[in-house]
């Protein structure tokens, strides 16, 4: 089920908002449960199982580690549950990427082994994960009621495409939380703002994007045309619903951090990953990069350590080489950021956003390119390097079609609006204007969304797959 | 508005609609069609423990609510508003408006399927009048995009290329020329058909090329009900209703139509279809495989064999009355090579007539 939907909007959301505040407290977290895994089920009867375990083995684990703190079985016991941890997210997501390239590189025909994707792995191993190792540093306290940790793993707002919450983060929400007009209201803001990103926005372009991909007509201006729908598509779209997770989460009393905060106005490639899926970014920093010694190492095993957690936050969005060198470019341009550019580009803004933004489009064709080659043809075709005509009828059509999404899109990923408003309500009559106008607008963004979801036909999220 | 009534407000409006159309959808009863789509809606999946764990009912569920959700037409033209009105786009589903005029975007030329579609043509003449002296034609009618898109910046068929490859291709055919006979006011504003009362001229032509008289003896008559063509469904904009005409005399009123399929006889213009869910089916009854529309006044024992698409059952009507009998093929719905097995001719005229939507997509020609 994704929050994009007919089923979940007016069925399942109802329902569960009805059943958790008619709920008795001690309830709540229960029934907070019962609705994640029957929303996890909708999407994957099969695997609930397989979370059960996850969550079962991370609770035991938890427990095992605080017991023997300070001793060898706490190692033990972490080892134990990193091991599984990881050796189911490597089983289910990675076994035929390595099946293949184990393959390619001895010429053996080990036959693939062709599991589906469990839905939202990527994420809750993240948690289970973050979850012993806080317990292990004695950042956190084990949680002794199954019920409450099973509640925030599996916590639908945030269980298949994040952001990825750290139990510290609602340790204490897990057990005390308030509820208000002021924050439910907050919620509604905030998941129904995502909702419009993702279905008015993110869709379609996604749309777009489509169209450029079953194309017979290629020219280097669809090319362009396609690298920045497809930028803004994957960043409406998964921004979009970080939104509706942030949203939902404070309409069940939870606070989850920010994701996202403008990453297309980054003066560096340093600073978009502080503003792109942040929640990620500083598990890698806190989990993979400071473990390896983060930068107070030597110069060369820094970089070692930049590629590999690079490497591997590429890996984490999917099980394909392209990802690998999507991480290992942005591990490269890092690098060289911070031995070389840094002062540069501090100095000269302008310049250092005319870098960025390109680098950022093609960053993006490669995220979105099945392989290496198509990728390189992409990127060619949009330097101009295939020989392909400048424009073509239908690339022109396109643009025209869609320029001004594409325009409030544009503007839409700049703080501008936000910049706008803030100054509006600094003004009595702005305030109060803006009071008046926001219940509507918000009504009428929910009233556009399920337009546009009855008009379409299932939509999932691109995050899906991670 | 002070920030506390805001936020009451807001979580009200959202409740209320929210929990509304939720009360709603459990409720309402399930349609059973979509009237302007001409499409059956879902209706709710059998709960099976095989579809259950295998997420197939959850799939069709999801297909339910979507289908069944409560205003579902009011919605559909809500997001077609807001895509031309709001977003600027140019097309909604790949349905676009010029005037009151909506026609799908049909574009690029597909080369493959224009040879495809030589191939079963060539097959069909080979099987039934190769060996014959029949006479045999082709006519290529252009879609209303002919006329809408690249006048008004839409992408659309290089037509130049269409027409000059299949008049190329078929040289066992002798071609003629309709579309400058054609202008966009001869075709339905909410369909991709023409109007029957417009393609007097066109019949005139075929038929003399034919050495048939003119049509001339006609009454206009009209349909009661508005006709909402195909695209007012698909644009899902509140366009306007259309009149539907039809030319009747005394000479079709006494032709009958037998139809193969049902083996029964059919009128030329039937009554029933026009008041079903597409009006433009009272036509020789809409898609049939094989017919055959005797003339029983006529004062000639020629026949005339059609192999067609939609177009032709509008136009057919009006060169009944130079033939004792025409017979309609569609190629769609029956394969070419059953054609040769049911039916046997003597020297007909032949016409293969279609338009240029189903030579660039006609894979579904058999």
């Amino acid at each position: 089920m994704v929050f994009s939907g007919i089923p979940f909007l007016y069925y399942f959301l109802p329902c569960a908002l009805l059943a958790y505040f008619l709920a008795p407290k001690k309830l709540k977290n229960t029934v907070l449960l019962l609705f994640s895994l029957l929303f996890y089920a909708w999407g994957e009867p099969r695997y609930v199982l397989l979370m059960g375990i996850s969550i079962v083995q991370g609770y035991g684990f938890g427990l095992l580690v605080e017991r023997y703190k300070g001793k060898k079985g706490a190692k033990v016991a972490l080892g134990l549950s990193v091991f599984f941890s990881l050796g189911m997210l490597g089983y289910y997501k990675y076994a035929d990427f390595f099946i293949s390239a184990v393959n390619g590189v001895t010429g053996l025909s080990i036959p693939l082994l062709r599991i589906a994707l469990p839905i939202g792995i990527s994420f809750y191993t993240f948690q289970i994960l973050s979850y012993v190792v806080d317990v292990y540093r004695g950042q956190v306290r084990a949680q002794r009621n199954f019920i409450d940790l099973a509640a925030y793993i599996s916590m639908f707002p945030q269980l298949i495409a994040g952001p990825i919450v750290r139990y510290s983060d609602i340790e204490s929400s897990l057990k005390q939380r308030q509820h208000s007009l002021a924050s439910a209201s907050q919620g509604i803001r905030r998941f129904l703002t995502g909702l419009g990103k993702k279905v008015l926005l993110a869709n379609t372009l996604g749309e777009l994007c489509s169209l450029f991909r079953e194309s017979e007509a290629p020219s280097v201006l669809f090319f362009w045309v396609y690298a920045v729908a497809y930028t803004l598509h994957i960043y409406y779209d998964f921004s979009g619903y970080s939104d509706m997770a942030i949203g939902l989460g404070k309409l069940f009393g939870f606070h989850f951090s920010e994701n996202f905060r403008y990453p297309f106005i980054s003066g560096s490639i340093t600073e978009f990953w502080r503003r792109w899926h942040i929640s990620l970014g500083s598990w890698f920093r806190d989990y993979v990069y400071i473990p390896l010694g983060g930068n107070r190492v030597s110069t060369g095993r820094w970089v070692f350590n930049a590629l590999v957690v690079w490497m591997f936050t590429g890996l984490w969005h999917g099980a394909a080489w392209t990802f690998v060198l999507w991480g290992l470019l942005f591990a490269v341009l890092l690098v060289l950021e911070k031995l070389v550019l840094a002062p540069f580009l501090e100095k000269h803004k302008v310049l250092a956003r005319v870098y960025v933004l390109p680098v950022l489009l093609f960053s993006f064709v490669l995220f979105d390119a099945s392989n290496a080659g198509e990728a390189l043809y992409r990127i060619g075709a949009m330097l101009g390097l295939q020989g392909l005509p400048a424009v073509s009828t239908e690339a022109l059509y396109y643009l025209k079609s869609y320029a001004l999404l594409l325009g409030m899109a544009a503007l839409g990923a700049t703080p501008l609006l936000q910049k706008g408003i803030a100054r509006l309500r600094e003004k009595p009559l702005g305030e109060k204007l803006l009071n008046a106008g926001e219940p509507l607008f918000l009504l009428a963004l929910l009233l556009l969304s399920t337009a546009y979801l009855v008009d379409g036909s299932f939509n999932p999220f691109l995050y899906f797959r991670f | 508005m002070s920030a506390s009534l805001r936020d009451k407000i807001t979580v009200l409006l959202t409740a209320v609609f929210l929990f509304g159309f939720s009360v709603w959808a459990f409720c309402k009863p399930a349609d059973a069609v979509s009237q302007s789509e001409r499409r059956p809606l879902s209706s709710f999946p059998a709960v099976e423990q095989e579809a259950v764990f295998s997420g197939k009912w959850m799939q069709d569920f999801e297909e339910y609510t979507l289908d069944q959700f409560p205003l579902r037409d009011t919605f559909r033209g809500l997001k077609a508003f807001s895509v031309f009105s709001l977003f600027g786009q140019k097309d909604n589903n790949q349905v676009y408006l010029v005037g009151n005029h909506a026609s799908r975007l049909e574009f690029p030329l597909d080369e493959e399927s224009l040879e495809y579609a030589v191939s079963r043509f060539r097959r069909a003449y080979e099987l039934c009048f190769q060996d014959t002296d029949a006479r045999v034609f082709f006519s290529i009618i252009p879609d209303k995009n002919y006329f809408m898109a690249e006048a008004n910046g839409y992408p659309s068929l290089d037509y130049s290329r269409l027409f000059s490859y299949m008049k190329e291709n078929t040289d066992f055919m002798e071609y003629i020329s309709i579309e400058d006979l054609l202008q966009l006011s001869d075709y339905y504003q909410t369909d991709a058909h023409w109007r029957q009362e417009e393609i007097v001229d066109v019949a005139n032509r075929l038929g003399e090329a034919m050495g048939i008289p003119a049509f001339s003896e006609y009454q206009l008559r009209r349909l009661e009900r508005p006709f909402f063509g195909v695209y007012h469904g698909q644009s899902a904009l509140p366009l306007p209703g259309e009149t539907l005409y039809y030319l009747d005399s005394p000479l079709l009123e006494q032709c009958r139509v037998y139809d193969y399929e049902s083996d029964s006889y059919l009128p030329v213009y039937n009554m029933d279809k026009a008041q079903g869910q597409d009006p433009y089916e009272m036509f020789l009854s809409g898609s049939r495989s094989l017919l055959v529309l005797e003339n029983p006044n006529a004062k000639t024992d020629r026949e005339l064999v059609i192999f067609r698409d939609s177009f032709g059952s509008s136009l057919a009507p009006l060169l009944a009355h130079g033939y004792a009998s025409v017979t309609l093929v569609d190629i769609r719905y029956l394969p070419v090579e059953r054609v040769s097995q049911l039916l046997e001719f003597k020297n007909p005229d032949v016409l293969f007539l279609y338009s240029t939507s189903v030579l660039n997509n006609s894979v579904t020609l058999k």
